[in-house]
């Protein structure tokens, strides 16, 4: 097993001290001093609380903190060596850390994880997000649940989140995923997640980590793989999503990280996905997706004049990615007022397909046919942001299952651009 | 045998104690029911398995039901077993070979066919009306519990002769005495000085917890209670020294450790929350529920010691431990409801382990290994069965297992005259499991239980010296150090299924060597590095550790 | 006289003749050179037409930005134009070495001295091919990035880092050609200097502002403008 090399020598050790468990939790971090002490706490508990007999254990694979993060997670073990612990637990349950080479990012943190799971033939798997604040020990046996006890191979979450919050996700990723992959899947790209040993095992072996497939963030991949190889999926509804903070120079990273992700992909499940026609749900416990509908103020503005900026400065770029007619539409709704200007699901989805198609084709650099992207879908976050600002619940559902539609309804246009000038 | 020298003071720390029921274990006089005769005719096969104290389970007269515990002659013996004088006979050759004789005594209640008793309910003015502990009401000491869950409601009884009720921590059938009568002590301590005078070593003092009951209490543990144990231990050590008195006390350790006092109180007590967690150890393969009791034991006084046992004639209780603990157990060791009785649960060894001899080896280890007295149930040594079917706590305490022949040589009556069927299914039944086939195959569970017996008399350190928990980062793995004076033992365990790697830190002890205390073979030196061991699944390692 | 004239005539006609003889073979392998090459030059120019088609030369000439200054010119495609190229190109030098055999000794000096040339013709090429591809690719590079950073005049930046690279790859070129390299190194110097300067005389007064924005945005990490809640895309 190459993934032994991969692996320090002083973690491989502590693995051997662990044994063969039930449960992992993975926790990768960096730097994150400031919450994780209350998330790992949250997580031990909900071990404690979900699954007192199990064996179980947390791996931290960090890249490099500097903060302490690292003593923070590994002092919640319970062992007899330490029996001042106040906690009762009816066995041993391990807490350590690794820090693994490189610099830090999230794909190597995670094929640590995946490796430390089959080294230790975990059978069912989470890994949580070290900036989730809201967690709940009820997270744990959510996410474990459906894999330990129902067989599943994979469980993606499902919060309770603004109506405003994760519009790439809503916009562009949940949408396509349906439409192509013929699968429901609300959060596909997911902070925190389930899985079982068998579906980490396929995907540590299958995929060629050195061509640099970790660079970008393996969490959609492994959707994409799990939907791929036939793995059972699931969703199970967790609870209430802080938004993370993040800047608006953070959009270009994140769109590397799931759409450029997704375009890779679906070369290479071409077979697949060129199949499938509609959609289906998939297996949810709770709910499928809970609305919050507080007022949120939100720069609309600013996000319009960028999409004009963009529609404007980058038509040279544009030449090479859009269709003429496509592209000739972009420049009409760029020169509307704010109060007139609408970027219609139609025509985002045609952006959003063609986008897809130059990608596969290298019309020109991937990477930067990805960071086009990012003006166009700002004037699409500006349109959804007006069409559901005061809808209901309901409203903004409806919505969004009519872009889904749309999305699964253009998917020829897509198959047609796919398959010309083979 | 009862000398007074220094030397058998401490007699009872290096014992090798063996619980018999009379009536199970062998019958001498052919009519069904073992006795003291058949006892004695195989006594040299303990002293063989290298047994140095016996412990008989009650063999007063009494209606026999709660298995002798009711007690309604203490002066006597039942017919069944024979007379005194077969007793005398048995004390006798049994302290010929070197083995010592422990006896019950029931303080704590008689059974209600006891003369006392009869005396005491038949009018409220008898002299003998105080001896036990009546009232008018049921209400009273509300804050009880009940021991005997299964089969009874309440701690009071009603009598219908004297219309009044009477208290009973166990059977109805077994009122308890009255000790703020001084009469009452008076009349325990000549019953204990006449079986003293006969010869016998010591007594495992049954439920003495509840001797004295007291309102705003849980009528445990109680002061009153201590005095009259010190009061106990003062007579017999100016008057028959170098006896023993064992305390059968079913209470947390901290609990438990009053019972020694300052050395006046109790020698021996049982450590009664060690057993399951060793059990639950191994189910769960993770030291921690045995390390962490035995880090909550309290020191006790030199002189003192515990008693270590697997299995006993009562159900494996779980009063002891957690509700989760105790779900876990019952999962794990009885998911057959039948097999659960009053929070415990009633099955011998082997069934219990599944007849795995690895498993078993191993439980005996620690038995072994672990500081205190280790006390081998009957049978167990070969491995024995068990009979749910046979009601209560019967289906432990069937017939020893002699031969594959006629009753498995434990008696020549007719099998309907047996008090007890024996086991005979195909796995644990007696043509498969007996003393005589076990003898002549070398490799057989008796023959590793003499080896062991033998390496652990081999030295002091066992019954003597302290314990120190190594704590490897492999928690399946059970590994402590035993030191007397210049001599260090180091115990290795395996509680896991699967081989294990494991390191030590015996980086104090470097220099020394290691000599494997079963097969004498050496083992490399002790260095800087830590110190890694193999083991297959649910090995042990006895190493004596050696300067050169 | 007569014979006089006659014997000049016949050495003069003799000397032609020897002189037709001397060269009309060489003219002759000449001409078959000038054929074969022709034939060979043809060849070439196919296989390289499919070849370059096959890698899609098309597509990484439109990155490098060729293709649009071919299209401006109204020239045939950069596989067409390569393709001819290096068709006359072969066929020159098998004219040349036609010439050579001729044996015209001032001619052949400077067929050698073309036959020499023409490695570093190929590398000037090649230079300026790859040049633009990375003056193209570093410009959309900029572009993007500025554009999504919200910098002001990106086009502008785009231009500017086109310009320092094709600038940078031109000197490269004709020094590698040998054509007035001095000069060209200069020259290179004086603009990419006088650039620089420009540039950072309209960035520092012009994006005084830009500059400020962004080191708050750097190190005064809570700012956020005008009260509004920054949306998370995920």
């Amino acid at each position: 097993m190459e993934d032994g090399n991969f692996l320090t020598d002083g973690f491989l050790r502590q693995l051997i001290n662990v044994g063969e468990v039930d449960i992992l939790v993975g926790l990768p971090t960096h730097n994150n001093a400031r919450n994780v002490g209350s998330i790992v706490h949250t997580i031990r508990d909900g071990i404690l609380r979900g699954f007192p007999r199990e064996r179980a254990v947390i791996i931290n694979a960090d890249g490099g903190s500097r903060d302490g993060t690292p003593e923070l997670i590994t002092s919640v073990s319970i062992d007899d060596a330490r029996p001042a612990s106040s906690v009762y637990a009816l066995r041993t349950l391990h807490a350590i850390s690794t820090k693994y080479a490189g610099t830090p990012h999230s794909g190597v943190a995670l094929r640590t994880i995946l490796a430390a799971a089959e080294l230790l033939r975990a059978k069912a798997c989470i890994v949580m997000s070290p900036e989730s604040e809201s967690i709940t020990p009820e997270w744990v046996s959510s996410l474990l649940r459906p894999v330990y006890y129902d067989g599943f191979d994979l469980v993606t979450p499902t919060y309770r989140r603004h109506k405003f919050d994760g519009l790439l996700m809503t916009n562009l990723l949940y949408p396509m995923v349906r439409a192509l992959y013929g699968v429901r899947i609300r959060e596909a790209y997911m902070p925190e997640f389930g899985f079982s040993g068998r579906l980490g095992s396929e995907f540590l072996g299958k995929n060629r980590w050195n061509d640099g497939i970790g660079e970008n963030g393996i969490e959609l991949s492994l959707t994409l793989a799990a939907v791929t190889s036939g793995f059972r999926v699931c969703q199970s509804f967790l609870g209430k999503k802080d938004p993370v903070e993040r800047r608006s120079a953070d959009l270009v990273p994140t769109l590397r990280q799931t759409v450029g992700v997704l375009f890779s992909a679906l070369e290479s499940d071409f077979e697949l996905w060129s199949a499938v026609s509609g959609s289906k749900e998939v297996s949810t416990t709770g709910s499928d997706q809970e609305l919050v509908l507080d007022p949120l103020r939100v720069n609309r503005k600013r996000l319009r004049e960028m999409f004009v900026r963009g529609v404007s400065e980058l038509e040279s770029v544009f030449q090479s990615i859009l269709s003429p007619s496509t592209l000739a539409e972009l420049k009409r709704i760029a020169g509307l007022g704010e109060e007139e200007f609408r970027y219609p699901a139609e025509l985002w989805v045609r952006t959003v397909y063609e986008f897809a198609a130059a990608y596969r084709k290298s019309v020109i650099n991937r990477d930067h046919i990805i960071q086009a992207l990012a003006p166009l879908f700002r004037g699409r976050v500006f349109t959804f942001v007006v069409e559901n600002r005061s809808g209901s619940a309901t409203d903004v559902a409806n919505n969004i299952e009519g872009l889904c539609l749309e999305f699964e309804r253009l998917k020829p246009y897509l198959l047609e651009m796919w398959k010309s000038k083979e | 045998m009862n000398s007074n020298s220094d030397k058998d003071a401490l007699w009872y720390k290096d014992a090798i104690i063996y619980q018999v029921h009379v009536r199970a274990f062998h019958d001498g006089n052919g009519d069904g029911i073992g006795d003291f005769l058949g006892l004695e005719q195989k006594l040299d096969y303990l002293q063989e398995l290298g047994i140095t104290a016996i412990w008989l389970m009650p063999f007063f007269p009494s209606p026999l039901r709660d298995d002798g515990y009711d007690i309604a002659d203490y002066n006597s013996v039942h017919p069944s077993y024979g007379t005194l004088e077969h007793f005398r006979k048995l004390l006798d050759s049994a302290h010929q070979r070197g083995i010592r004789v422990i006896i019950e005594m029931v303080l704590n209640h008689t059974s209600d066919q006891h003369p006392w008793f009869q005396e005491a309910r038949s009018s409220q003015n008898n002299p003998r009306r105080d001896w036990y502990v009546w009232s008018d009401t049921d209400t009273r000491y509300k804050n009880t519990r009940i021991i005997f869950l299964d089969t009874e409601k309440s701690n009071w009884a009603w009598d219908p002769t004297s219309k009044s009720f009477y208290w009973h921590r166990f059977f109805s059938h077994q009122p308890d005495l009255n000790y703020d009568n001084a009469e009452v002590r008076e009349q325990m301590w000549n019953v204990m000085k006449v079986w003293l005078e006969m010869g016998v070593d010591g007594f495992r003092l049954d439920a003495v917890p509840y001797l004295v009951e007291r309102e705003e209490t849980n009528c445990e543990n109680l002061p009153e209670t201590h005095s009259i144990l010190k009061e106990l231990r003062r007579r017999l050590d100016q008057n028959f020294p170098g006896r023993m008195l064992l305390a059968e006390a079913n209470q947390w350790p901290a609990d438990l450790r009053p019972y020694f006092g300052d050395s006046d109180e109790f020698h021996m007590a049982f450590h009664f929350p060690l057993m399951p967690r060793m059990f639950m150890g191994l189910k769960l393969e993770d030291r921690k529920p045995i390390t962490e009791i035995l880090h909550q034991t309290p020191e006790i006084p030199p002189s003192c010691q515990w008693s270590l046992f697997l299995r006993n004639h009562d159900e494996l209780t779980l009063e002891m431990v957690t509700d989760i603990e105790r779900d876990y157990m019952y999962d794990m060791y009885a998911r057959d409801k039948t097999m659960r009785l009053n929070l415990g649960i009633r099955r011998r060894l082997a069934p219990l382990l599944n007849n795995d001899r690895r498993r078993i080896e191993l439980m005996n280890v620690m038995l072994m290994s672990l500081p205190g007295t280790p006390i081998i149930y009957y049978g167990d040594e070969i491995g024995m069965g068990d009979n749910i079917s046979l009601g209560d706590r019967n289906g432990v305490r069937t017939p020893m297992q002699w031969t594959g022949g006629w009753n498995a040589g434990f008696s020549t009556a007719e099998p309907e005259k047996l008090y007890a069927p024996i086991i005979h299914d195909p796995v644990y039944g007696y043509p498969a499991v007996n003393v005589t086939s076990q003898k002549e195959c070398e490799h057989s569970l008796y023959h590793w239980m003499r080896r062991i017996i033998a390496v652990r008399k081999s030295s002091a350190v066992f019954g003597r010296g302290s314990i120190e928990f190594l704590y490897p980062a492999n928690h399946r793995t059970l590994a402590y150090l035993r030191q007397l004076g210049n001599e260090t033992v180091l115990i290795v365990n395996n509680l896991s299924s699967a081989a294990q790697a494991v390191e030590l830190d015996l980086r104090r002890y470097k220099g020394n060597v290691l000599i494997e205390m079963f097969g004498n073979n050496l083992f490399p030196r002790v260095g800087d590095l830590p110190y890694l061991l193999t083991l297959g699944p649910y090995q042990s390692y006895w190493f004596r550790l050696r300067r050169v | 006289m007569r014979e006089m004239i006659v014997n000049e005539l016949t050495q003069a006609v003799q000397d032609l003749a020897r002189g037709f003889a001397h060269y009309l073979p060489r003219f002759i392998v000449m001409l078959i050179l000038a054929f074969v090459g022709w034939l060979i030059a043809y060849v070439v120019k196919v296989i390289l037409r499919s070849v370059l088609r096959l890698i899609k030369f098309d597509r990484l000439s439109e990155n490098a930005g060729t293709s649009q200054l071919l299209a401006k010119a109204a020239l045939p495609s950069a596989t067409e134009m390569l393709s001819r190229f290096v068709f006359w190109v072969t066929w020159l030098g098998f004219i040349l070495l036609g010439v050579s055999v001729l044996g015209i000794l001032g001619l052949q000096e400077q067929v050698a001295r073309f036959f020499l040339f023409l490695p570093r013709l190929f590398v000037a090429v090649v230079i300026l091919f790859f040049g633009m591809l990375a003056a193209g690719f570093s410009a959309r590079a900029a572009l993007l990035a500025s554009v999504n950073a919200n910098v002001p005049s990106p086009r502008l930046l785009s231009l500017a880092v086109r310009s320092i690279i094709m600038v940078f790859v031109l000197s490269v070129v004709f020094e590698e050609l040998g054509l007035a390299e001095q000069t060209m190194l200069v020259a290179f110097g004086i603009a990419f200097g006088a650039l620089m300067l420009g540039l950072a005389i309209a960035f520092g007064i012009g994006g005084r502002d830009l500059a400020r924005r962004f080191l708050e945005e750097k190190f005064v990490r809570n700012k956020k403008e005008q009260d509004e809640d920054e949306l998370s895309p995920l």
